[in-house]
């Protein structure tokens, strides 16, 4: 029996955004939200590991009130509840302020094997929330874990990462807190059925007033600007003479010979 | 022992940071302080401008680097650095997480650069966000200010002459619970992406692994490398790690990154940003990549490229 925290974030999908290219600003008017990429691996393995090996998965999210939409989403995908742990305020939060939020919300409430968090969000890609929610919650961790096998004691879980140098397999005791790689598997596309279940899934409502603390960010952020590139953009079609075209420019520009 | 702190797993790194931490000093007004793992390298640290060592203790044989946190959190809460900079690598980004957790302070991951704001000895501190389509600057009000810098974003630090410099030993780590059981060091990869001047680089739109060929053969052509998008190495396994471009990938600069079946979402874009042109074959024509691209082909690739290797053959005559 394991139980099991995943956490994802609802993030902006970032093929939505669009760039003013005058004034550098983003515009973010007709953006949509999805489950953040990487963390659809936590909660697979999540899931993986419950149907192995019994016990639980709780979704957990920091998140605005109106997020509401990542919960059905979130719970198609397997776990048995989620925790929705939101406020007005939560937009842009610092991940240091997310893992602290995150940290209130589980010693306050939940009893847990396990906490699975992706290798990185897919807006700041900070990866810095596992581990830090790791320190305080006060347990080990291993974060770019390719691999995860509950070791036969059960006490135990095994974690195989893959980092800059090469592969280091640990062990860690439970309680302890992993982040994933993508590559630890495929995550499921839910099924009809499981769209339709996860609405009637629970979910525990957590707001800034349950918490009984407020969260200031260490980080200001003093601008945003966004990546430009001047390009040519040509288009051709696929046949011969256009190839031949491309080829002279290359030529031409010198990066061919 | 306030001053400009600097973390990093191997010794090119802490010489890259060690010549910002060196320029920092300076509009600080503060010194230099850098970690080391062994006598050797702190020496060597020192000649090349740390004005102190702290040394880490040896680590027993089932600990992993990231077993140093407490003992690093400690220094820094009992010295009080004025900036504390941390090497980019995975390892380094997990320490950093960590410290910056015990010491409730705030860290900037993935800085690319910062400015200094030198009445207030801040930095204004850059990462990207959204996949690289936006950078956005931050600024640490709290102490010490973090930043996570990936490698080579500096030039390495140079060699000074008659440098002295303290040494100053720092206790044992406690042993972690994360036991180390098994280690298999990578091989190093001979080819190195960031040097090419042209890159053929191959996305999932490429069907299966014999395919590859195709790409070899057009690199072969135009002497260049073969590199592709994460999915790719991630998921296909069909070329090393150190191939795949992009935020979380490597950051190249060749004169023609060809993308063959390459949707040129964004976070692989933020990778081949810096080529000088970038030429992109996707049946697609909605594809990303055309928006990214100088020049671009709507088109099969396994049509496409097999002519252009006929054509290429032809014109420089190989
Ligand atoms: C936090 C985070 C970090 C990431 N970091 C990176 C990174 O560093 N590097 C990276 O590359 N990705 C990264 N990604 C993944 C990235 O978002 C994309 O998923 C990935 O780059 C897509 O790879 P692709 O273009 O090979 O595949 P796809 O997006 O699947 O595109 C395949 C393309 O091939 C085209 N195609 C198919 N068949 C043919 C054919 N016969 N001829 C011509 N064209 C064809 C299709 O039209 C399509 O456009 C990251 C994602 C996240 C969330
Ligand atoms: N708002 C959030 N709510 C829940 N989990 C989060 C949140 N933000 C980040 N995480 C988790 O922390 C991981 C790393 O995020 P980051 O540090 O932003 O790169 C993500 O993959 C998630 O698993």
């Amino acid at each position: 029996m394991l139980n099991i925290i995943a956490c994802f974030k609802w993030v902006v999908d970032e093929a939505d955004v669009k760039i003013d290219a005058k004034s550098r600003a983003l515009l973010m008017e007709r953006v949509g939200y999805k489950i953040s990429d990487y963390d659809r691996n936590a909660i697979e393995e999540a899931v993986r590991l419950q149907e192995q090996h019994g016990g639980n998965v709780v979704a957990a999210t920091v998140g605005p009130s109106t997020a509401k939409q990542c919960l059905k989403d979130a719970l198609s995908r397997g776990p048995e509840r989620a925790d929705f742990i939101n406020d007005p305020s939560f937009v842009d939060l610092e991940p240091e302020q997310t893992a602290a939020i995150l940290a209130t919300a589980i010693k306050a409430k939940e009893e847990y094997d396990l906490i699975i968090c992706g290798e990185g969000s897919s807006d700041l890609y900070a990866q810095q929330v596992g581990p830090a929610l790791a320190e305080r919650l006060g347990i080990p961790c291993a974060t770019c874990v390719n691999k995860l096998t509950l070791a036969e004691s059960k006490k135990e879980i095994i974690a195989e990462r893959k980092l800059d140098d090469g592969m280091e397999v640990v062990s860690m005791p439970l309680p302890a807190l992993v982040t994933v790689l993508p590559d630890i598997n495929t995550p499921r596309i839910p099924t009809l059925k499981q769209v339709l279940g996860a609405a009637k899934k629970p979910v525990d409502n957590i707001t800034l007033n349950d918490l009984g603390q407020t969260y200031k960010p260490c980080l200001q952020t003093t601008g945003i600007l966004a990546a430009t590139m001047e390009r040519r953009r040509l288009k051709f079609g696929a046949d011969e003479k256009n190839i031949l075209v491309i080829i002279g420019a290359l030529l031409k520009e010198g990066v061919i010979a | 022992m306030a001053g400009i702190w600097i973390f990093a797993e191997n010794r090119e790194q802490t010489l890259e940071l060690l010549n910002a931490g060196r320029n920092l000093a300076q509009d600080f007004k503060a010194k230099v302080v850098t970690f080391a793992l062994n006598v050797h390298l702190a020496e060597e640290y020192i000649n090349h401008g740390s004005d102190e060592v702290l040394l880490l203790p040896l680590l027993g044989q089932d600990q992993s680097l990231e077993s140093y946190v407490p003992v690093i959190a400690e220094v820094a809460r009992q010295e009080d650095p004025d900036v504390f900079f941390i090497g980019g690598t995975q390892r380094g980004r997990e320490i950093a997480a960590r410290v910056a957790a015990r010491l409730n302070t705030g860290l900037c991951g993935g800085c690319t650069g910062y400015k200094v704001d030198q009445k207030n000895k801040l930095l204004l501190m850059n990462r990207m966000i959204l996949g690289g389509a936006a950078v956005q600057t931050v600024v640490c009000t709290t102490r010490p200010q973090m930043a996570v810098i990936p490698p080579r974003t500096f030039e390495q630090a140079p060699l000074m002459e008659g440098r002295q410099g303290k040494v100053i030993e720092l206790p044992a780590a406690q042993p972690s619970a994360v036991k180390v059981i098994n280690r298999t060091p990578k091989v190093q990869e001979s080819v190195d992406l960031t040097e090419a001047k042209i890159i053929v680089s191959v996305g999932r739109g490429m069907e299966k692994k014999e395919d590859l060929s195709l790409a070899l053969e057009l690199a072969g052509v135009l002497g260049g490398e073969v590199g592709c998008s994460r999915p790719v190495a991630e998921e296909l396994h069909w070329l090393p790690e150190e191939r795949y471009m992009g935020i979380s990938g490597k950051k190249v600069k060749p004169d023609l990154y060809i993308g063959l079946g390459v949707s040129g979402q964004i976070q692989h874009i933020t990778g081949i940003r810096d080529s000088k042109i970038i030429f992109g074959i996707n049946r697609d024509e909605n594809a990303p990549i055309f928006e990214a691209a100088d020049y671009g082909i709507v088109g099969d690739l396994y049509e496409v490229v097999p002519k252009l290797i006929k054509e290429l053959k032809v014109l420089l005559k190989k």
